[in-house]
């Protein structure tokens, strides 16, 4: 019979089988009392291995976010024998009752380790070894906990951890996450998680009669995550929040060069660190409880009106639609009527500061000047321009989740109003109050682009590989115009009649802008903006105090401290 | 007429399936009685709803099956295009197509829809002419649902594709060469095609090929399968005295690990009674495939063939860890309507081949 193709399947399926029945009788019977003893109390441990989780560096590589090692004590349910409940109880001191909860706590799998008490201190850890006799099952294992060692410092900006819930750790991937595991729940540390978090390991450990490790069968080492590096100054952060304590307020510093801030602080601020550990239950609470809001980012998540800061962009649209020149004289004698029947208005200064042209108008702030320019413009166009120059656009920045401010126009109106846009409205628009409300961010990012003659800035916090160059796209303002803010801007500082005086170094040239905005029935908020020198600018900066009283005072004073700090940390001492 | 219905069936064929079917359900109940869900009530009934499939093709006949094949593969292709869209995600796989209170697999549907459709173009076409085309072609149906099972991913259902293929082009006269050309061009693609995964998906790799990279995931199953068959010995456990099943130290050991149930509450005579059942099922195909003429017929009881016994090696493989951890059931025994109402299907095709006899 010739050996056709259907013989030679016939025999490779029965070769096959055979073999297969030849690895039966391997394991089962050769191999069979060896698995016979592990089976018997089944003494093989899966134990997980957290990856230790990538720090944060500042641009210095000073480290924000580390990790610290933390003894916890663990117990495999299986393995404990019931006198050990009330020993371990008594031990850790907390109630029986927690002890027995923790062990019957969501495990990821049979024998898999339950975590009964994190970051015990040392001494106890020690002893809870010694006793290890007495106390089957339990043991101590050294894991790497999360560390902020500048506590509020930078708080806002790196964010914190916490514990991954059950329903969360359903759907995620167990490569990853573990049971246990923590997960960035705010700032860097969430919008980089995927990055700091590494891949975790495992061990599979031969265990005795005692649940004690007689030897480890397969090892798997955890991943460590990779590091972020931030373009923060952790020196220069230090100090700004150590001028804002006390106050509400926030200041973010921007380097012009490349694109990357040096600071940004929010203040009041909270420690992060109460969200690592979890003694420390109380005052997370009495953080997320307090009136002030420390957890809130004053400078990316907050809005509020802008005030004279705006007009900044009303002098923008005036010039860039010809509707004014730099050179455009406004008589302001303290009021303004829209015509004769309208109720009057009132510049700040009641007195009034006569004939203007548009660099002494924003110099000494005159809204009378502003309201003029506000007759020859519509909202939207005002409106267009305030988009120009990012106010009320998404930002880019790795850590902000918050739409941005309100920026009204008459569609806008009519949509949550259902009224037309009416002209006195303009007049508080291009004062910068009203209904619309701006991010500190904003304020900075729009101040950028002028400092940067109408390249668009888009500020980022990681530091980002320089070798790619994209070509910056421009806002659609002449540079011409930008140039006549840019030089009112200075004067508003340099000039003895401005209004931002107050922040005038003797190192440099400062050019600014300072906002009062009113905010009624309480104190008006304290704005200054501005970039430094005035002359290839370096830096560009927002200052923002809440009920900080007026721009010119409060704000300038803290600009003035944030130049001086900047010089010293930045600029080389002259010999 | 009930004589000459009778006299149809090929009996030792029954028989095989019947046997594997009861010791199924046995163990089914084993592996789950401590758990909610009655899947052996739940089993009974898929079985009794199979054997109604496997007695009842032999009256169609499977030239009908041959003639709507390519409407069915395309069905199954539709099914398998939903499931990316709407399939309900277990393990994080998404395999599951939900239809009122069914769920069913499209995967084990389009193994069948592929097997048929290949068969059919396959044994329309002479293999001495064109034959580079007629492959080609072939090869093409067979890819597509191969490549949307991986995509799931499910690539131990997948590679179940493979040697399906294979047999039916070998069996068809497939050229040597061919078969040897295509085989190294695959084996060379393999590298090219690392290059366009991505990082998880080069892990998952890594991983099904060598558990023990992954000593709590797969690695762990591993293990503790092994330790489940191993400790049964020579006499096994007892029936329901299990320890590392019934203590849940292997995932799913209702379906795809149902073999280490088996292995350690019988030992090694009841693994080899299981073996020797299948064994005595594939030499029944054998034994249908010698008396057919039909090249059609020849190479669908060969693929089905096939199919059966990639699953039995694969599944009973892994849990003495000869192969990697895939999520492939083990036919007629593991838990699942899909499964054994497909495989019933399968098997029925081949009795009816043996109805339609040639008697010499």
């Amino acid at each position: 019979m010739m050996f056709t193709r259907f013989h030679f399947f016939q025999t490779f399926v029965f070769i096959l089988m055979a073999l297969l029945g030849l690895g039966l009788f391997q394991t089962q019977v050769l191999r069979g009392s060896y698995y016979y003893e592990l089976s018997k109390r089944n003494r093989v441990r899966l134990i997980p291995l957290e990856a230790p989780r990538g720090r944060v560096l500042d641009q210095k590589d000073r480290l924000l976010a580390a990790n610290r090692p933390s003894y916890n004590v663990i117990a495999i349910p299986e393995d404990i024998t019931p006198e050990v409940y009330p020993r371990l109880a008594k031990l850790l001191e907390i109630p029986e009752k927690e002890v027995r909860r923790r062990m019957s706590a969501g495990r990821e799998y049979p024998f898999a380790p339950a975590v009964i008490k994190e970051d015990v201190p040392q001494e106890l850890a020690f002893l809870i070894e010694e006793r290890r006799p007495e106390l089957s099952g339990v043991s101590v294992r050294v894991e790497g906990i999360r560390y902020y060692p500048y506590g509020e410092t930078a708080s806002h900006v790196i964010g914190y951890i916490g514990a991954v819930s059950p329903r969360e750790y359903e759907d995620m991937d167990h490569d990853r996450f573990g049971i246990n595991s923590k997960i960035g729940r705010a700032g860097i540390e969430r919008a980089f998680d995927d990055d700091l978090r590494g891949w975790r390991g495992g061990q599979q450990i031969e265990v005795d009669a005692r649940g004690q490790m007689v030897r480890v069968l397969s090892d798997r080492k955890p991943e460590a995550g990779s590091d972020i590096k931030l373009t923060l100054d952790l020196e220069f952060q230090k100090k700004i929040m150590s001028m804002v304590n006390g106050l509400h307020a926030s200041i973010a510093v921007l380097d012009l060069e490349t694109d990357g801030l040096l600071a940004l602080a929010s203040a009041p601020a909270y420690d992060p660190n109460i969200f690592v550990s979890p003694a420390a239950s109380e005052q997370r609470l009495r953080i997320l409880k307090d009136e002030n809001s420390p957890m809130l980012d004053r400078g990316i998540n907050a809005a509020y009106p802008p005030g004279s800061i705006f007009k900044l962009v009303t002098a923008l649209a005036g010039l860039d639609l010809g509707k004014i020149t730099p050179q455009t004289r406004f008589r302001c004698t303290g009021t303004f009527q829209l015509g004769p029947k309208s109720k009057p208005v009132h510049c700040w200064n009641h007195e009034g500061h006569g004939s203007l042209n548009l660099y002494e108008a924003l110099e000494r702030s005159c809204n009378v000047y502003f309201f003029n320019v506000a007759k020859r413009l519509t909202p939207d166009e005002i409106a267009h321009y305030a988009h120009e120059l990012g106010l009320g656009e998404p930002l880019k920045l790795e850590i902000s989740r918050m739409a941005p401010g309100l920026i009204p126009d008459s569609a806008w109106k009519k949509e949550h109003f259902n009224q037309p846009w009416f002209q006195g409205e303009t007049l508080n628009m291009a004062i910068g109050q009203g209904y619309m409300l701006v991010t500190p961010f904003e304020i900075l990012r729009l101040t950028s682009i002028i400092a940067k003659n109408g390249k668009v800035v888009e500020p980022h916090l990681v530091v980002q590989d320089s070798t790619v160059m994209p070509e910056i796209p421009r806002v659609a303002i002449r540079e011409e115009n930008l140039e006549a803010v840019k030089r009112a801007m200075l004067q508003v500082v340099e000039s003895d009649y401005g209004t931002g005086q107050l922040a005038r170094v003797d190192f440099d040239k400062l050019a600014g802008k300072t906002g009062t905005a009113q905010a009624p029935p309480q104190k008006a908020h304290s704005w200054m903006t501005g970039f430094f020198p005035y002359k290839n600018p370096k830096i560009a900066f927002v200052v923002f105090v809440e009920h900080g009283g007026s721009g010119g005072v409060t704000s300038a004073r803290l600009v003035k401290q944030m130049l001086e700090a900047w010089r010293d940390l930045h600029v080389a001492p002259v010999a | 007429m009930l004589r000459r219905w009778l006299n149809e069936i090929h009996f030792p064929l029954f028989f095989a399936v019947v046997a594997l079917a009861a010791i199924g359900i046995l163990f089914i109940y084993s592996a789950s009685y401590r758990d909610p869900g009655n899947y052996e009530a739940k089993q009974v009934f898929w079985i009794l709803a199979g054997l109604v499939v496997l007695i009842s093709v032999p009256f169609i006949g499977y030239r009908p099956f041959l003639s709507v094949s390519y409407p069915f593969y395309f069905l199954t292709l539709i099914l398998l295009v939903l499931v990316d869209f709407f399939g309900s995600k277990v393990l994080g796989a998404q395999r599951w197509l939900t239809l009122g209170p069914i769920a069913i697999q499209p995967s084990e549907f389009a193994k069948v829809g592929a097997l048929l459709a290949g068969v059919n173009f396959l044994g329309s076409h002479h293999p001495w002419e064109g034959q580079t085309k007629t492959v080609s072609v072939a090869l093409l149906l067979l890819a597509v649902p191969l490549f949307l099972i991986i995509k799931q991913p499910d690539l131990g259902t997948a590679l179940l594709f493979i040697p399906m293929s294979i047999v039916i082009l070998f069996l068809w006269g497939v050229r040597k060469r061919f078969l040897i050309t295509s085989l190294s061009a695959l084996l060379l693609a393999a590298p090219l095609a690392w290059g366009f995964l991505k990082g998880y998906q080069k892990k998952r790799l890594m991983v099904f090929l060598n558990p023990s990279l992954d000593p709590l995931g797969s690695g762990y199953t591993a293990l503790q399968s092994k330790i489940a068959v191993g400790s049964g010995g020579f006499w096994g456990k007892g029936y329901l005295a299990g320890t590392q099943t019934q203590l849940h130290f292997v995932p799913e050991h209702h379906t795809d690990f149902i073999f280490c149930v088996i292995g350690e509450e019988l030992g090694f005579l009841g693994s080899l009674l299981v073996l020797c059942l299948y064994g005595f099922l594939f030499h029944s195909i054998f034994l249908v495939m010698q008396h057919t003429t039909d090249v059609k017929a020849k190479m669908l009881c060969g693929g089905v063939l096939a199919l059966l016994f990639s699953h039995v090696i694969i599944n009973v493989g892994m849990t003495i860890g000869l192969m990697p951890i895939a999520g492939v059931p083990l036919p007629l025994v593991s838990y699942g309507g899909s499964s054994f109402i497909m495989t019933c299907l399968c098997l029925g095709l081949v009795l009816s081949v043996y109805k339609e006899r040639s008697i010499f």
